[in-house]
């Protein structure tokens, strides 16, 4: 991959992957989204696993929108994998779902979520909702330096 | 059958009991009857003596008169001495039978008469010689006579002392035949009686241990069917939440799709298909209310309460708070009484107040004033929060459909909604061990009463200051 993946986008419903990508770029705010249609592609690409295996390891992206009702391996185990990890665990992380079931909400902060947003039915709340997620932690937010992933790796090998 | 029962056993007791008395008394009266035999015998024996001492004496006595021997002398003394004692003797054994002690009198009076001849013979002897003592032995010579009678009379007092013996044995052997068959019949009838006693014990264990039985299946049947209850009651509430939740999904789509049509397509459609595309987007969200609502009446059935002392005001002040930008602009009052801290889960009994009051608020939206108000009474001893409006009411008759889950009573055209916001407060009432109900007329304005279960709730920290029709009134004037 040419350029950096900026954010993955971990979301199983075609529908949902569509219609998120459109309000992100109609709002200019990411031009390398890589998407995991499940938990176990998610956890592949993030520790470059499987036909993730070529990437290059300290390429991570710069948030993370994390659906909670996916195949194979749920958001929440998505979310323990990352926070588990020396590697990952200062990544920013956003659950964007159709729950605000107050067990999904308690488990998500305990895990260590960075904001946790409900996907609201009309769409214009929905683009102005992802807008505002994008906006903040693509251009507001200042992300973990680079060295803190590298001290991590060399600290855990 | 206890009291019956009980009887029966005393019964059995009592009969036991007097075999009991009858045996010991037969037994004593075979001691008794030993004791006679043993009487007999020593009477006998007596009488036997005496005439063994008679003989003795009168041998010492003719030994004496035809040898002059002290010897002789000394054998007639003790057969006297001997005779005075076994007539003391026999007459202490049957001082208790005066037909005996007469017949002892005339053998004693026979006895002495007999002996003073023989002492009379001794004096001869030695006053005299061998000669006049032989012939005065000789010369009455009527000892054979004497010894006679003597012998008689002991032999009819032998025979006086075994009849009765014999009767006194045959009394006893009668009552020992009696006592014997009196035993034998009350033992049997005790036996039979605790046999018919056991038999109906047994009965009746046998009828309590089917009861048990019976109630013990009962118990679990109904163990199972309340697990099973509860267990659909949990699969309904997660089937409920999991349509909810996947319905979801596709409604955001068709109002995404939709929303990317207007904005990508919009300019190519005419006026009547920008219309269609509206009722489209409309209708979704009309769908993701009804899905968000019967999501949230799932979730009140799913969450466990948190009880904590709540003041009951302070939640009607906040939801009146939260409900301010739907009746700004409005005439409205509110008149809050003081309500009592009840023992509940503030944050569901908030839900509680914010959806009646906010139903207040709709259903009052087309008087010119309205008037809200929340006030605490007494039902029956129980407390009784109320929440009155002058709204537009409802008719009695579909009272029973008022709490029922996308229930309505009013055309969406005028009022809109779900119909989920009463079910949610009846079930958040119920969860507490509450009830609640509601009065209304058509036109006249609504009121809900409710209860919180009565054991948590505490005493007003204020006299209850419940608010009056009369006062109604005067906020309306």
């Amino acid at each position: 991959m040419s350029h950096e993946v900026e954010i993955l986008l971990v979301e199983d419903s075609p529908e949902d992957v569509e219609l998120t990508i459109r309000a992100l770029r109609r709002n200019k705010l990411a031009n390398e989204i890589q998407v995991a249609e499940d938990g176990a592609e998610a956890l592949d690409f993030l520790f470059c696993r499987g036909s993730f295996k070529d990437r290059t390891p300290s390429s991570l992206p710069k948030l993370v929108l994390l659906d909670l009702k996916l195949p194979k391996v749920s958001g929440m185990e998505v979310l323990r994998a990352i926070r588990g990890d020396e590697r990952t665990k200062a990544i920013p992380v956003v659950v964007l779902t159709s729950s605000k079931e107050e067990r999904d909400l308690i488990d998500g902060y305990q895990l260590g979520v960075n904001a946790y947003a409900q996907k609201p039915v009309d769409f214009e709340q929905f683009s102005e909702t992802v807008r505002q997620i994008g906006m903040f932690w693509m251009l507001i937010n200042q992300p973990p330096p680079p060295g803190t992933f590298v001290a991590s790796r060399a600290q855990g090998a | 059958m206890n009291r019956s029962s009980k009887a029966i056993a005393a019964s059995a007791l009592l009969i036991l009991i007097c075999i009991g008395a009858l045996s010991y008394r037969s037994q004593v009266r075979n001691e008794e009857d030993r004791e006679w035999v043993t009487h007999t015998h020593l009477v006998v024996e007596r009488l036997q003596a005496i005439r063994i001492d008679i003989t003795q004496a009168e041998t010492g006595q003719r030994g004496y008169i035809l040898t002059g021997q002290d010897r002789y002398m000394a054998l007639y003394g003790t057969g006297v001495d001997r005779l005075g004692q076994d007539i003391k003797a026999l007459q202490d054994l049957t001082s208790d039978n005066s037909e005996e002690q007469e017949s002892i009198k005339r053998l004693r009076s026979l006895i002495t008469d007999r002996l003073g001849e023989l002492a009379d013979g001794i004096e001869v002897r030695k006053q005299s010689g061998l000669l006049a003592g032989v012939e005065a032995v000789t010369q009455g010579n009527n000892g054979e006579l004497w010894m006679e009678m003597i012998a008689t009379q002991i032999g009819e007092m032998r025979r006086t002392e075994a009849e009765l013996l014999s009767a006194r044995l045959k009394t006893a052997a009668a009552s020992t035949r009696k006592m014997k068959v009196l035993i034998a019949c009350g033992n049997t009838l005790a036996i039979l009686i605790l046999l018919v006693k056991g038999f109906v014990i047994h009965r009746e264990i046998g009828k309590r241990t089917l009861a048990e039985q019976n109630l013990k299946q009962a118990n679990e049947s109904l163990e199972r069917r309340t697990a099973e209850l509860s267990e659909t009651n949990i699969e309904l509430e997660s089937f409920a939440y999991s349509v909810a939740h996947d319905l979801r999904a596709p409604l955001r789509h068709i109002a995404g799709y939709s929303g990317v049509l207007t904005q990508d397509y919009g300019p190519r459609l005419d006026a009547e298909g920008l219309r269609c595309l509206g009722k489209i987007v409309d209708c979704a969200h009309k769908m993701g209310t009804l899905v968000d609502d019967l999501l949230a009446l799932s979730q009140i059935g799913r969450q466990e309460l948190s009880f904590q002392d709540t003041a009951l005001g302070s939640l009607v002040a906040q939801a009146v708070e939260d409900l301010a930008p739907e009746f700004a602009g409005r005439d409205l009052k509110w008149q809050i009484g003081d309500l009592f801290n009840a023992e509940c889960d503030s944050r569901l009994m908030k839900q509680v107040f914010a959806n009646l009051l906010s139903n207040a608020v709709k259903y009052t939206r087309k008087r010119e004033y309205a008037v809200i108000q929340v006030g605490q009474t007494t039902v029956n001893g129980e407390r009784v929060v109320f929440v009155r409006d002058n709204g537009v009411g409802f008719d009695m008759q579909y009272a029973a459909k008022l709490f029922g889950v996308f229930q309505r009573l009013h055309k969406a055209r005028d009022f809109e909604g779900t119909g989920v916001g009463l079910a949610i407060v009846q079930r958040i009432i119920r969860k507490h061990g509450g009830r609640i109900w509601a009065e209304a007329a058509l036109d006249q304005g609504a009121t809900f009463f409710f209860t919180l279960g009565t054991p948590e709730n505490k005493a007003p920290k204020q006299p209850e200051l419940a608010i009056h029709e009369e006062e109604m009134d005067v906020a309306r004037s």
